[in-house]
Order: structure tokens, then C-alpha cells, then sequence
């Protein structure tokens, strides 16, 4: 290998590459200033002048200060963008890369967004404003979304509970070694995932009030339909979370005589259900969304879910900002959940780390 | 809990004299195109540490688990205190009440504690009361040395700690004989003592064992009855002396030979 006698030049490109470490640390700085301004310089513009109104908001966002900061921070970018991606190759430690690297990326984003709500300010700001960002309205309606926020709360919590329940019940009947065990509950999860949920929703409110003469109140009906159709889609989570138990603590449990049922229930149910917790608690997060499709039921007042609260808003003011409202109130529910499924994973992995099975 | 009306009770109380613990008879075991046990016959009285050697894929393991029915056997009969328990009426839940295993890998509940353990079968099988359970528990853990780790989890125990939670297990059942499948082999050097030591305890004690390993230490000092398999047979029996010192096939002659 090392043939090569007196490695000169090698020494050479050694310094040069010395030379260039400082330029990644300057293109980190850059592009984390560029980004920094152009989202500080925002938030300050509208701190300025406030987003209480209407009006307040379009002459923010036609403010001689919101171009000059996204001029200086999308070239600020630009420039730490060009200098990262320029110098990264030629660092001379992994860590100098890293920063370079990082620099360019940093640059990148401030670029971008700099531009883009550059090109997007040359609209008309005005109708802009009015119509997707006019909160006065929004204000004196808040019992309503509050109301909307509980309902939906309500909705897909009751479908979550009932259908976890079904799932984790027609689950034991998935993994059967009898095929004629199995074969029922399969027909069940299939044609539960297989349709909409929006037409098993109608089936059973429209189709069970005309075909039968069953009529149960919207609420009662999305419930219903929340629930079986989670427990198709949970059975399915459950399943996996049992097989993924190792045979042998099957056997374990058997070797000391307990039942098959108790084995299940002391032993592998246990262990599935914390390895599907995380996956469940995205199920709930999609059923959170999925209850917007009660609107299509028709509601009265009081029942009315966030969706709808924001829809129904729209067509009386005839403004978009109810459906902001709307997106707004879901992510105030769904965001803390989606953390709190990253932070439960984290920690039952690290629980699981050497657990010796 | 009340079992189907046909179903057969088991017998209490001792082994009535000259019928022996366990008794295989014709063991055939096939697994697919694969025929693992040709032909087994075996008899194991009380008091006795059966021990069974040979090369890897002999059957070894798989006639271990035939014994408590973990593998059912394609054909032939495994009698237990003089019944049939491959017959279809036998509660085996009932039959592995009274046979303890344990296991190469262990498998401890990972999310039971070391104590946990231990009283889970003792209350829903035995139907212990909880005090009682937990105290039995203690005596086991104490009975292998672990009582300082009653409340840990399998996870926080090393190899051969975790072993012998899954021995104590085993033992607070008061089972009538307890299988070892390869117990020491999950385990390093150093570990593969303190396990061996357990279990030559149990042994001088009086348990019935029957001992699957690769400890030829082991089987020539603890073992009352030693049996050689390959391929599926049984090539060499007799007092683990004796085979050692004086193997009559040649199959067991090159076995040792590679072990020793």
C-alpha cells in the first residue's frame, strides 16, 4: 500500500485544508444569522404592528422593514449558502464538514423563505389579510370553537376506547392457529379497512335509519362508526404487537402450566400492548382528523365538531379564516400528542434495551 | 376452574413403588420431512439426574421437550407416574403444574420483576394466596442466592442471575422433576459456574432432573444415568462413569474424544 515515499504534496493539501477550517465555523455563524433574521425579523415585524387586525397585518406585511429584512436575510443565506457549499469538501475534520455543512443548509432555508415571501408580498396583501387572517372575527366566536375542540375531543376519544377494546379482543381471535377462528374476524378488519370511513359513517346513520328504522343521533351513529372502524385498524396493530412477543415466551409461560388464555393475558398481552403504544396513539391522532368527517351528517348546535364549527363559520362571514381557526385548534390538540408518541417511544426503547428475551 | 367433564385427574401423592417418574416409549418425532427422534425408549425413577449428551441436532432438546409435551411427539407415548399424557384427555397445564423447565435463553417475563417471576404461576396456577406467594418466592431467590434481587428485572440482571431467577421459578413450583434444556450455554465461563453450582445442589438434594448440557464435567460427576443420542437414537446408556471411562460404540468414542 504505502509505496508512495516522502508525501509531500500530501502534507501540502494537509495545510491547506488546515487553512480552510475556520470558513466552515463562518458559514455555520452566517447561515444561522440569516435564518435568524429573516424568522426574528418577522416575528418583530408583527410584534410592531400587531396581528389584531386585519389591516395591522397587510401594512406588515407591505412594511418598508419586513423587505429590507428579508432582502439582508435571504443574501445574508444566499451568501452562507455559496461560502458552505464551496468549502465543505476541502475541511480537514469531519466536525469542520459538519459545520460547513450545516452553514450551507442554514443559508439555504433563510434563502428560500427570504425569496418566497418576497415573491408572495407583491400580491395584494390586503385581501390577503381579510381573508385568511381577519381574527376580529374569529374572537367572539371562541365559545364555539371551544365547544367545536370539546366535541371532537369527545368523538374520537369514545371511538379510541371502544375500538382499542374491540381491536384487542378480535386480535386473539387473528392469531388462532383454526382457520375458521380466524376467518370471521378477517372479514370483519377487511371490510372495515377496505371502505371509507365517510361511507361506513353514512351506512350507519342514513342506511340503518331507512333500511332498518334504527335511528340513533349523529353523535351516537359517528361513535358507532369511530369505533368499529378503530377496531378493525387496532386489531390489526394488536396482532402484530403479539407476534412480535418471542414464541419462547409462550413456552415459558406454558412450561409453568398456565393456560393458553393466561398465558395470553399475564404474559403476552402485556408485553405487545407497551410495544403498541405508540403506534395506537398515532391511530388516535388520525382518528382526531378523521371525526371532521361527521359534518357530513348534519349537526345541530351544540354538536358540532371543530371542522365544522370552522366550515360553518366560513359560509355565514364568508371568510377563510374560520378554516385557519379550525387548523389552528387541530394542531393545538394533535402537536402535543404527536410529542408525547416520540417522547413514550424513546422511553420504552431505552426500557427495552437489554431486557433479555 | 372447571375442565371438561372426561377430562382425566391427576393422581396425587407419590409414585406408586416400581412404576417409574417418567417413561418414553417409542418416541418418533418428525418435523416436516425431518425425522428428528427415531425411536426413543427411556425410563427415569425419582432421586435420578438424567443426564443427555451429543452433538448438536441429535434430538437432544427436542426429547426434553417432548417429555412436558412443549413438542408433541408424532408418534409413541410419554407416560408420567403410570398415564399416558399424550393421551388427548390429559389437562397438560395440570401435567407441566408438576414439571418444572428452564430454559438456554432464559425466558424470564422482561416485564416482571425477579419476584414477579416467580409468583405468577404460583397464584394463577396454584392458586396461592399473595403473602404466601411472595414468601415462597423469597425462599427460592434466597435458595439460589438472589434474594437481594427480588425486585430487579430480568433486564438488570446478568446472564447467569437471570438463569437462576428461571431456575427458582421452576423450583417454587415443587415440581416432581425439572428439565434442563443446555441451561449454561447463553452463559460465559464464569457465569457457567455459579448456574452448574445451583444445580448440583438441587441434585444432592433428592430432585429428579433430567439435564440436557455440553458440561461433560457435569454429567460425569452429578449424573445418576447418562445417555449418549446421535441422529435421532439412543447409542450409549449407563452410569456416566462408566461411558465415560469405558464407551462400548464407536459413535460415543468419537464424541467424547472431540469434547474431552
Amino acid at each position: 500500500m504505502n509505496r508512495i515515499p516522502a508525501p509531500h504534496p500530501i502534507r501540502e493539501i494537509a495545510a491547506l485544508r488546515e487553512k480552510s477550517r475556520p470558513l466552515g465555523v463562518v458559514s455555520a455563524a452566517v447561515g444561522g444569522l440569516a435564518l435568524a433574521v429573516v424568522l426574528g425579523g418577522i416575528t418583530f415585524v408583527f410584534a410592531k404592528y400587531g396581528i389584531r387586525r386585519e389591516d395591522r397585518i397587510a401594512a406588515a406585511l407591505q412594511s418598508r422593514e419586513l423587505f429590507t429584512i428579508l432582502v439582508s436575510g435571504g443574501l445574508l443565506g444566499a451568501g452562507a449558502a455559496a461560502l458552505g457549499f464551496g468549502t465543505y469538501r476541502r475541511m480537514p475534520t469531519r466536525v469542520s464538514r459538519e459545520e460547513a455543512i450545516a452553514g450551507a443548509v442554514l443559508g439555504l432555508q433563510a434563502a428560500i423563505c427570504g425569496l418566497a415571501l418576497l415573491w408572495f408580498i407583491q400580491g395584494d396583501m390586503e385581501r390577503f389579510a381579510r381573508n385568511f387572517l381577519s381574527f376580529e372575527q374569529i374572537v367572539p366566536q371562541y365559545g364555539a370553537f371551544l365547544n367545536g375542540a370539546r366535541n371532537t375531543l369527545v368523538l374520537a376519544g369514545a371511538g379510541e376506547f371502544f375500538g382499542v377494546i374491540l381491536g384487542l379482543v378480535l386480535s386473539v381471535f387473528t392469531i388462532s392457529k383454526r382457520a375458521a377462528v380466524r376467518a370471521p374476524v378477517r372479514v370483519y378488519i377487511n371490510l372495515f379497512r377496505g371502505t371509507p370511513l365517510l361511507l361506513q359513517l353514512s351506512l350507519i346513520y342514513f342506511g340503518l335509519a331507512l333500511g332498518l328504522g334504527v335511528n340513533m343521533s349523529a353523535y351516537t351513529a359517528a361513535i358507532l362508526a369511530f369505533s368499529l372502524n378503530t377496531g378493525a385498524y387496532s386489531a390489526e396493530v394488536f396482532r402484530a404487537g403479539i407476534q412480535s412477543i418471542e414464541r419462547s415466551q409462550m413456552e415459558a409461560a406454558r412450561g409453568l402450566g398456565l393456560g393458553y388464555m393466561q398465558s395470553m393475558r399475564y404474559v403476552i398481552v402485556p408485553q405487545a400492548v407497551r410495544r403498541v403504544i405508540p403506534p395506537l396513539m398515532n391511530e388516535f391522532v388520525i382518528l382526531i382528523k378523521d371525526t371532521s368527517l361527521i359534518a357530513f351528517l348534519g349537526l345541530s348546535y351544540a354538536q358540532r365538531d371543530l371542522f365544522t364549527v370552522g366550515s360553518q363559520g366560513y359560509s355565514q362571514f364568508f371568510n377563510a379564516t374560520f378554516y385557519v381557526a379550525s387548523g389552528l385548534g387541530y394542531l393545538v390538540v394533535t402537536l402535543p400528542l404527536i410529542r408525547l408518541v416520540t417522547w413514550v417511544e424513546k422511553r420504552l426503547r431505552s426500557d427495552l434495551v437489554g431486557a433479555g428475551v | 376452574m372447571s375442565r371438561a367433564a372426561n377430562a382425566l385427574v391427576w393422581p396425587a401423592g407419590p409414585v406408586p413403588a416400581g412404576v417409574p417418574l417418567i417413561r418414553l416409549t417409542a418416541i418418533h418425532k418428525w418435523f416436516g420431512n425431518l425425522h428428528v427422534l427415531k425411536g426413543i425408549d427411556l425410563d427415569l425413577s425419582p432421586g435420578h439426574v438424567l443426564v443427555v449428551i451429543g452433538t448438536s441436532g441429535s434430538g437432544k432438546s427436542t426429547l426434553l421437550r417432548c417429555i412436558d409435551m412443549l413438542e408433541e411427539p408424532t408418534s409413541g407415548h410419554v407416560w408420567f407416574k403410570g398415564r399416558d399424557i399424550t393421551d388427548v384427555r390429559v389437562n397438560l397445564n395440570d401435567v407441566r403444574t408438576h414439571m418444572g423447565i428452564v430454559f438456554q435463553a432464559f425466558n424470564l417475563f422482561p416485564h416482571k420483576t425477579a419476584l414477579g417471576n416467580i409468583t405468577l404461576a404460583l397464584e394463577k396456577v396454584l392458586h396461592m394466596p399473595r403473602d404466601q406467594a411472595r414468601e415462597r418466592a423469597m425462599a427460592e431467590l434466597e435458595h439460589v442466592g438472589l434474594g437481594q434481587k427480588a425486585h430487579s428485572h430480568p433486564g438488570q440482571l446478568s446472564g447467569g442471575q437471570q438463569q437462576r431467577v428461571a431456575i427458582a421459578r421452576a423450583l417454587a413450583m415443587r415440581p416432581d422433576l425439572i428439565l434442563f434444556d443446555e441451561v449454561t450455554s447463553a452463559l460465559d465461563p464464569k457465569l457457567v459456574a455459579e448456574v452448574l453450582a445451583v444445580m448440583q445442589r438441587l441434585a444432592s438434594e433428592g430432585t429428579t432432573m433430567v439435564v440436557v448440557t455440553h458440561e461433560m464435567g457435569f454429567a460425569r460427576e452429578v449424573g445418576t444415568h447418562l445417555v449418549f443420542m446421535d441422529e435421532g437414537v439412543i447409542v450409549e446408556q449407563g452410569e456416566p462413569k462408566a461411558v465415560f471411562d469405558n464407551p462400548q460404540d464407536e459413535r460415543t468414542r468419537r464424541f467424547l474424544s472431540s469434547v474431552l
